[in-house]
């Protein structure tokens, strides 16, 4: 009955986290964070291992219910947990990978499937994030600024001291078209 | 380039419906007989796609990283901590609870095993140190033929040496003799050969199992009495006196001497010395000697596990048991007729040699 109860109560924080309401996010985080800490610092990791691991599986939880097609099917302290035990073993392996694992970790590789998407998307957002740092200022700015912060380009042109916004507009084709072109050297689309 | 920069324009105000209704159409079509265009268009959605991801991403990042920040990251680490040091504290606990429950299991086990050794060994332990001190002769084995060949010649001595072999003493003149249980033990028949080589047939006719006594008479018509040159001491003799015996450890007669060095014998037994004296096999029922000349003790066996740790029945036993004996079988006493006191050892020898005989046994 509790059990079922925190289930609903999960569901519950996991549609304000879909809907982007920030008290669910925070309340989830400082929940979970805990446990994980714990975890990851039982296996030899850092503080900072714990948060990295931690906002990782936050982030996967974040782009599941963002599909809509999420159901949560165990209690969301579990899912986490298991993601982030998931994700530690991977960072582990990565690091040490002479190293022979701590018995306890190799008994449990939970939540292969959730993370596979995860790993296409963290992929490409790891591919736009290095497109972003590359092309450099203002351009970075000014396209965070329009596209990410909706700002209008009269702001913008404001900001940075263009004379009209037509001149901003032009200013910020040229940086997208650069991003563009960085980003699709590395994305290759199937079309 | 700049047609290039007008088309990406073109797009982004066709995606974000800035068009009105006519360039909506005119670019649709566009679209529709361009693939080129079409596929610039459509590779724009999916960037602006990602583009939107990461925008999602990077606030998201920012807001765990705030509410990271506004954690009370001091009292989660030493909560944290200290969860793990229990946790650690109780495997530690159980994995030592399963080491302590094993060793205690194998010390049980290593225990109940020693003791099971060591009672077995102690039970072992009086035999083995304990040997009689019989002669083990030539192990021929004799047909029953042969045996019963020689039963029936009587008078004849076999030529065969016998299977064991022991010493007897001579403790009356009419051809008593004493000489040591086990040495007649299980045995078919029993010759005694005096130093002169003349064998007797001869039969246990009393045995005392306890003591390890067995009186012998001589069962031949050839034998001669003769009177004892010495007596059987009553009294128990002192620590330290010096004894002597004469037995035949091998085929000829041989001489030992040594000293009574306890008043009982192997493991406490009170009807026995303990003598450190030279001792072999065959010495077995040999008689042992005071300085006088009397027999104060028989020869019984010795100790393995120590050099010339003998032990020796006491004559008064010897004594209180001829008396207990049946009164047909009665021997004539005749003790102390010539006490060999004051003579030299040699001369006591020579005079003992007569009484002294070697046991051999058939069986």
């Amino acid at each position: 009955m509790k059990q079922n109860q925190d289930i609903t109560r999960d569901r519950e924080l996991l549609l304000g986290l879909a809907k982007g309401e920030d008290k669910s996010l925070e309340i989830i985080y400082s929940e979970n964070f805990p446990v994980v800490l714990r975890m990851i610092l039982q296996h030899n990791g850092s503080e900072d291992d714990a948060k990295d691991v931690f906002q990782e599986a936050i982030i996967v939880l974040y782009e599941k219910v963002q599909n809509n097609d999420f159901t949560l099917s165990s209690r969301l302290k579990t899912f986490l947990y298991s993601v982030c035990r998931h994700l530690w073993l991977k960072k582990v392996q990565r690091t040490y990978g002479l190293y022979a694992l701590t018995p306890e970790l190799e008994e449990v590789i939970p939540a292969t499937e959730e993370l596979e998407e995860h790993n296409v998307k963290d992929q490409e957002f790891r591919i736009m994030e290095g497109a972003m740092s590359s092309i450099g200022q203002p351009c970075q700015t000014i396209l965070e600024d329009y596209y990410l912060h909706k700002k209008s380009m009269q702001e913008i042109a404001e900001k940075f001291g263009y004379t009209n916004a037509e001149n901003a507009k032009n200013q910020k084709y040229k940086c997208l078209m650069r991003l563009k072109k960085l980003f699709f050297d590395q994305y290759k689309t199937p079309l | 380039m700049k047609e290039d920069m007008i088309l990406l324009r073109e797009i982004e105000r066709y995606l974000e419906g800035e068009m009105n209704e006519s360039e909506k159409t005119a670019f649709e079509a566009l679209r529709h007989t361009n693939p080129l265009i079409n596929k610039q268009v459509e590779e724009h959605q999916l960037f602006l796609q990602h583009l939107g991801n990461y925008g999602q991403r990077v606030n998201l990042q920012a807001k765990l990283d705030q509410i990271h920040h506004q954690l009370d990251m001091p009292t989660l680490r030493k909560q944290a901590q200290e969860e793990n040091q229990t946790a650690k504290r109780l495997t530690i606990r159980r994995r030592t609870i399963t080491n302590l429950a094993a060793a205690a299991c194998i010390a049980l086990v290593t225990s109940l095993s020693t003791i099971a050794v060591i009672q077995n060994v102690s039970r072992n332990k009086s035999t083995a140190q304990y040997e009689d001190v019989r002669r083990v002769l030539n192990n021929i084995q004799r047909s029953q033929n042969a045996l019963v060949n020689d039963m029936n010649k009587k008078s004849r001595a076999p030529l065969n040496p016998g299977t064991y072999g022991g010493t007897g003493f001579a403790v009356s003149g009419n051809g008593y003799i004493v000489t040591n249980y086990h040495v007649v033990a299980g045995a078919d028949s029993v010759y005694v050969q005096n130093n002169k080589g003349e064998a007797f047939k001869a039969v246990s006719i009393f045995e005392d199992i306890s003591s390890d006594l067995a009186i012998l008479k001589i069962a031949d018509s050839t034998f001669k009495s003769q009177p004892l040159p010495y007596s059987l001491k009553p009294q128990a003799v002192k620590l330290g006196e010096e004894v002597f015996t004469i037995g035949y450890p091998r085929d000829e007669i041989v001489y030992g001497k040594g000293y009574i060095s306890a008043k009982t014998g192997f493991n406490g037994d009170t009807t026995a010395y303990q003598v450190s004296i030279p001792v072999n096999p065959g010495n077995s029922g040999a008689p042992l000697l005071d300085n006088k000349g009397d027999v104060v003790g028989i020869v019984t066996g010795k100790q393995t596990t120590s050099d010339g740790i003998a032990f020796a029945v006491k004559s008064a036993h010897l004594k209180h048991l001829l008396d207990e004996m049946p009164k047909d079988k009665q021997l004539r006493k005749e003790w102390g007729h010539k006490s060999m006191e004051g003579m030299n050892r040699i001369d006591q020898i020579k005079k003992l040699e007569d009484f002294v005989y070697m046991v051999k046994v058939y069986n």
